[in-house]
């Protein structure tokens, strides 16, 4: 165990002391809120309106309310998987300066080994996360807030979740590379389309049917929509108080992707967390299968 | 006593064949130099004997222990200084030590006490708070050496340790490699390409192309390849042609080769006249070196 510890805590330290590093993944998710209230704010509003009952309005607190939790939600959705890809650059980066040969020669187990470097990226990915939720909920309290404390929670678990799904995947991913220059290139196409596939940049059901269900295939899309239920319960609990029709809530629910459905079979929030929770058990326990069959270079 | 026992070890990256069929002993104690090119093997090989890396076949064997069986055990008794530093470099010493003493388990006084005996040994209170990064190449030597020992090893294998180093930092490195031997009886296995390191060893293996060409003592290596050399001075070039045999023109003198030292002898009785001002020295190695693979070695490259 204490190796294990004196491993993270090498891994940490190691990735506070690139600051250009941390501070570039601490303000990328305040980026993408500013990018996000800047060019899609307008677009998430007119597709919101549109799917009330005609003459119904709403207070300008509520739609703002919506908008803005889908915003954060689409944010800490992209933002738990890029940033975790882009803290696990370590063991990368050990691979490529050799410093992998010093660990190597000393009696660490593989298994150790590798949760060094998973527990080490999930601190610094947590970390960041969560000060973007901290980012994202001001924002929200800013332009209109509706959420209680218990979804507030449940946020900040999704986000847990979703860091360690995030962190596992990576990890898996990066053991295959050996250069700085394969890591960023596998950075930007995680930043890039990751966000497409799990449905934060558009909702899955605007998507034709076959891409919906090959994408109800893959686990961050629950994780994804975690985040949409808990974010948007508290708006649109006030919506029905006000009295939007309960079918609406329940198209808008289903549009926005707080409603998802494998193959036709609606799949329950506690269905999302035994999925994402499954997920991360088997990506971290092939991460250390993987280390253990690579015990020495070949 | 063989500390170290390498029986037929083979190793290859696909088409290359890094190491051919290699068998070796190194005894406690001694000081074992692995003299090659960059490419002959010796890298390959210290990599297998640290467990870093996969054999084909053969068979190592540690202290009486199995490499196959007792990885771990093996991993403890052996310290590695790379040819170029493998601490983390952001670090300080500190705390590159501290990390890797963690790793053997040592941790709190113990580590504490052990740091403070190889501050001693090697000068790094000045420096143990700086980055490993910000410390010159021969700070960072010291340290790299340091950490090879944090766990006591019984053996220090040294891949190359003195390469790219100035003279002044190469001689304090190598002064400190023998104190331990002297003082602690620890068993230094080296690689080089640097002769005058192979010639202070107990024993010397070449390497070449994946295979083992000679192997001996300095001495042993010297009187089975190379002859002796007598080199005259204040003589005409006239007179050293006619002791019929091949020589060399030095700057201030001839060097020329004999068989042995007995030829030698005879040759001054012979002549008496002609030795007023030389001096007989055995062949060095890179004599040797040159003469079981036909290369010569400069700075770890062929010529």
């Amino acid at each position: 165990m204490n190796t294990v510890f004196a491993l993270i805590k090498r891994n940490v330290k190691l990735f506070f002391k690139d600051k250009g590093m941390f501070f570039t993944s601490l303000i990328t998710p305040a980026i993408l809120l500013v990018l996000y209230a800047t060019f899609l704010g307008n677009v998430y509003r007119d597709s919101f309106t549109s799917n009330l009952p005609e003459g119904f309005v709403l207070s300008e607190s509520i739609v703002d309310g919506l908008v803005g939790s889908q915003l954060i939600s689409s944010i800490l959705a992209v933002s738990c998987v890029t940033v975790a890809f882009c803290s696990n650059f370590l063991m990368v980066q050990d691979k490529a300066n050799g410093s992998i040969n010093d660990l190597r020669i000393s009696p660490v187990k593989p298994a150790a080994l590798s949760m060094g470097y998973y527990v080490a990226t999930l601190i610094a990915t947590l970390l960041i996360c969560f000060i973007a939720a901290a980012i994202c909920l001001a924002y929200v309290a800013i332009v209109g807030w509706y959420m209680s404390v218990a979804d507030v929670l449940l946020l900040f678990l999704d986000i847990l979740l979703l860091v360690l799904f995030g962190t596992a995947l990576s990890s898996v991913v990066n053991f295959f590379m050996s250069s700085q220059g394969q890591i960023s290139a596998v950075g930007t196409i995680v930043s890039a389309g990751y966000g497409f596939i799990c449905g934060a940049y558009m909702p899955i059901s605007s998507f034709g049917d076959g891409l919906r269900k090959v994408i109800s295939f893959l686990p961050g899309t629950y994780g994804t929509s975690l985040l949409r239920n808990h974010a948007m319960r508290g708006v649109l609990a006030e919506m029905q108080t006000q009295g939007v029709p309960a079918e609406v809530i329940t198209g808008i629910r289903d549009s926005l992707d707080c409603n998802l459905y494998f193959f036709g079979n609606a799949v329950g929030t506690g269905a999302m967390y035994a999925i994402l929770g499954v997920t991360v058990a088997v990506l971290v326990g092939v991460y250390i299968l993987m280390n253990i069959a690579k015990r020495k270079e070949k | 006593m063989d500390i170290i026992k390498i029986d037929d070890l083979y190793k290859s990256y696909g088409d290359v064949k890094a190491v051919q069929g290699i068998s070796f002993r190194v005894k406690k104690g001694e000081l074992f130099a692995f003299l090659g090119l960059n490419g002959a093997g010796k890298s390959t090989t210290i990599s297998i004997l640290c467990g870093r890396l996969e054999k084909d076949a053969g068979r190592v064997e540690l202290n009486g222990k199995d490499l196959d069986e007792n990885g771990e055990d093996i991993k403890r008794a052996v310290g590695v200084v790379f040819q170029s530093c493998a601490l983390d470099k952001p670090l300080s010493v500190y705390d590159n030590l501290k990390c890797r003493a963690a790793l053997y388990g040592i941790t709190g006084e113990a580590f504490e006490k052990r740091l403070k005996e190889l501050s001693d040994l090697f000068e790094l209170a000045p420096v143990l708070k700086r980055p490993v990064g910000k410390l010159s190449g021969g700070q960072r030597r010291r340290v790299d050496v340091a950490r090879a020992l944090i766990h006591e090893p019984e053996i220090l294998i040294l891949d190359e340790p003195t390469t790219g180093l100035d003279p002044q930092t190469r001689k304090s490195v190598w002064g400190i490699v023998e104190t331990l031997r002297k003082e602690k009886g620890m068993t230094v296995f080296l690689t080089t390409h640097y002769m005058e390191e192979a010639a202070e060893a107990d024993y010397v293996v070449i390497l070449d192309g994946g295979k083992i060409v000679a192997e001996g003592t300095p001495l042993q290596l010297k009187n089975a390849y190379t002859g002796d050399f007598i080199t005259l001075y204040n003589v005409a070039e006239e007179r050293v042609q006619a002791l019929g045999k091949p020589y060399e023109k030095l700057p201030e003198g001839y060097r020329v080769a004999v068989a042995d030292t007995a030829e030698a002898t005879s040759l001054i009785l012979a002549d008496p006249e002609l030795f007023t001002d030389y001096e007989i020295v055995k062949g060095k190695m890179d004599d040797v070196f040159l003469a079981v693979t036909g290369k010569k070695l400069t700075g770890g490259t062929e010529k």
